[in-house]
């Protein structure tokens, strides 16, 4: 029997990431999104104040040992925040508990990551296993902009994310570059056949924040589809693809190179801060420039970089006229509560679009 | 060479010996005495803003973010005050404080919030300290000189700042009791309104407390990155249990650093056999509470021996 990886989930890309470690021989163990079980156990086994992407994580990998999962893996950050101890910690946590789940560490750590130095996996089929990763990972980019487009414009409500979970399936099945480059031609047409009301204008919502949170539909409540079914086309500033040309640091002159939006943001913010506070400060920019109707920032209670920037989100709020929800998730957070706050917020954009429609680009 | 090219272009700006406010909060506790011996070197007057008191906190909590964890929030309070009586405040940016280590990263944001926060009231003047980049002299030098001072009067005085500031801290009274030691962050341990009560509570108990005096810590770069962090966990390494009767953390509401750190300091003291308690900090706190949990630990621990 191959022995099981528990991986992170980190929203739909969870599949990409599963994808990933197919060479090594090993049985990829995630989830689409964190669950009420696992959250809770992460709560339980966690340090009060630490953050909800930490304690969902540690539920992850508490839940995949109690499964009987014996390796996992999690990234080795060499940032300021508080990613840089998860894994060691969760590893302390676990053995506290008596629970056999080795966290291999990845990135930043010699030429071959002792991941790859235990499984060892032959050249050819690992440098495979990347591209059909890093494939996957574009796929499912292009499906999420696809489905923020569609969603708020549908009209039965949730025929877009029915489209994109079968897109999702099929993609997840997909087994080598062909098949998956044949599955995404597949999916604009999916997309077109979802009938839709042309007459409708949808605000423009810009989602930016904390990684994890952004991407885990359970952790911030379902956010994309909330604002979706309000009638608001959502963009999520955190698409896996960019982060990944980033961290190789290819892709100089896309868009959303780190030099690029330093750039942006220097007369905000001039230091990187750590996580993703410049970036979520330099997209803010970035919405408005673009005539973006709002923008909702997306953190864990206490996250330390990105709740250190908000009073110049709150500034560059004021200075360019752009409304700016500021939510911070934990675990008492009420779904209700989320719903009518982002309620509250579209029919707030919406009224100023009738006082003034914002010029689009 | 640089500075000596800098130096022929060199003119005395008008108005560099404005006075510039310091706030008694956060940064300063961090580099003891550092930035008004500089400040003093050069001439220029430093303002600093009131002790903390009742007041101040709830001011803070008032304008500052919610999710500021305290010491930032009273930095607000404290920049507010000071905002009344100058015209520029001095708010460094602290991305490493010794070298191999970084710090917290709220403090790499510090200025540009308080920037965006306070714009229109007082002009901010920054400087980056970054250890890792380079040394504390250079910063202050180049600091001297954006300020509109003469390359050399800045090198001068960067120099006698570091001096100054150098001078080693008063060496603890050696004492055969068994002492209580208080670990927390500089900025918390050295404000009065913070810090002073638990001591004093802990000394109408009739127990001996110390202070952990602010440090570099001293070991290469281990487990915890965040100097102030690896300062506590290095100090509680080099406890030993038969003269210290048990450690007191004073931590604040939605610390990052110590949420994390916590697990290490609680397993470093089991491992020793040393009581420990955290006590957490916020605006609301009531000193009755703290004084009931610090009697506690107190008696339990005069139990056990």
């Amino acid at each position: 029997m191959k022995p099981g990886l528990a991986i992170q989930p980190w929203g739909n890309y969870s599949l990409a990431l599963a994808a990933s470690v197919e060479c090594l021989r090993v049985e990829p163990w995630t989830q689409r999104s964190t669950t009420p079980e696992t959250l809770r156990l992460g709560v339980e086994a966690s340090p009060e104040f630490a953050c909800l992407s930490f304690k969902a994580c540690t539920g992850h990998f508490i839940k995949a040992a109690q499964e009987g999962v014996r390796y996992g893996v999690m990234v080795n950050s060499r940032g300021t925040c508080r990613l840089r101890y998860y894994r060691e910690i969760q590893q302390k946590i676990l053995q506290e508990r008596g629970l056999d789940l080795f966290i291999f560490g990845l990135g930043y750590d010699g030429l071959k990551p002792p991941l790859i130095r235990h499984f060892d996996p032959d050249l050819l089929p690992f440098l495979r296993c990347c591209a059909r990763a890093q494939q996957k990972t574009l796929a499912v980019d292009a499906l999420e902009r696809e489905v923020w487009r569609v969603r708020a414009v549908e009209r039965q409500p949730g025929d877009a994310t029915r489209v994109l979970n079968e897109c999702l399936a099929d993609l997840d099945r997909a087994r080598s570059v062909p098949e998956i480059r044949a599955c995404v031609r597949t999916f604009k047409p999916r997309f077109a056949a979802v009938p839709i009301d042309a007459t409708r204008v949808p605000l423009r919502i810009g989602l930016l924040g904390e990684a994890t949170l952004l991407r885990d539909r359970y952790l911030n409540h379902n956010l994309e589809e909330i604002l979706g079914g309000l009638g608001a086309e959502v963009r999520n500033f955190f698409l896996l693809g960019d982060e990944v040309r980033n961290i190789f640091r290819i892709g100089l002159f896309s868009r959303n190179s780190r030099w690029r939006l330093k750039r942006l943001a220097r007369p905000y913010l001039e230091n990187l801060v750590g996580g993703h506070a410049l970036d979520s400060v330099a997209h803010a920019l970035r919405c408005a420039q673009e005539g973006f109707d709002g923008v909702v920032h997306v953190a864990p209670a206490g996250c330390m970089p990105e709740v250190s920037v908000r009073p110049i989100l709150r500034r560059l709020s004021q200075d360019l006229d752009l409304p700016i929800l500021e939510c911070s998730f934990d675990e008492h957070a009420s779904h209700v509560g989320v719903v009518t706050r982002l309620e509250a917020f579209v029919s707030m954009l919406r009224e100023r679009q009738e006082k003034k429609p914002r010029k689009r680009p | 060479m640089r500075t000596f090219i800098a130096s022929l272009f060199h003119r005395n700006r008008p108005g560099r010996l404005r006075p510039i406010g310091l706030p008694r909060a956060l940064h300063p506790h961090l580099q003891p005495g550092l930035w008004e011996a500089f400040f003093a070197a050069l001439g220029v007057p430093v303002v600093l803003s009131e002790p903390t008191t009742r007041a101040t906190l709830e001011r803070a909590e008032l304008i500052s973010e919610t999710e500021h964890c305290l010491p930032v929030k009273l930095l607000d309070a404290h920049l507010e005050e000071l905002g009344g009586r100058v015209d520029r405040v001095f708010v460094p940016r602290i991305l490493s404080l010794h070298r191999g280590f970084i710090s917290c990263p709220k403090l790499a944001a510090l200025p540009d919030a308080v920037r965006a926060q306070f714009r229109g009231r007082f002009e901010v003047v920054t400087a980056d300290v970054d250890e890792n980049r380079r040394p504390l002299e250079q910063t202050l030098a180049e600091l001297g000189r954006t300020l509109g001072f003469a390359p050399a009067e800045s090198t001068a005085a960067a120099r006698q700042a570091l001096a100054a500031a150098a001078s080693p801290a008063a060496p603890i009274a050696d004492s055969d009791r068994r002492r209580y030691l208080l670990i927390g962050h500089p900025y918390n341990l050295a404000d009065a309104y913070l810090a002073d009560p638990i001591v004093r509570k802990l000394e109408e108990l009739g127990v001996a407390v110390e202070r952990l005096p602010a440090g570099p810590p001293r070991g290469a770069p281990a487990t915890l990155r965040w100097d102030t962090s690896a300062h506590m966990l290095e100090a509680l390494c080099a406890l030993d249990p038969a003269r210290c009767a048990g450690v007191i953390q004073l931590t604040s509401f939605n610390c990052g650093c110590d949420s994390m750190a916590g697990p290490y300091y609680r397993e470093t003291l089991k491992a020793a056999g040393i009581p420990f308690m955290a006590l957490t900090l916020d605006a609301h706190s009531a000193l009755a509470g703290l004084d009931t949990r610090l009697e506690a630990f107190v008696e339990s621990i005069a139990g056990r021996a």
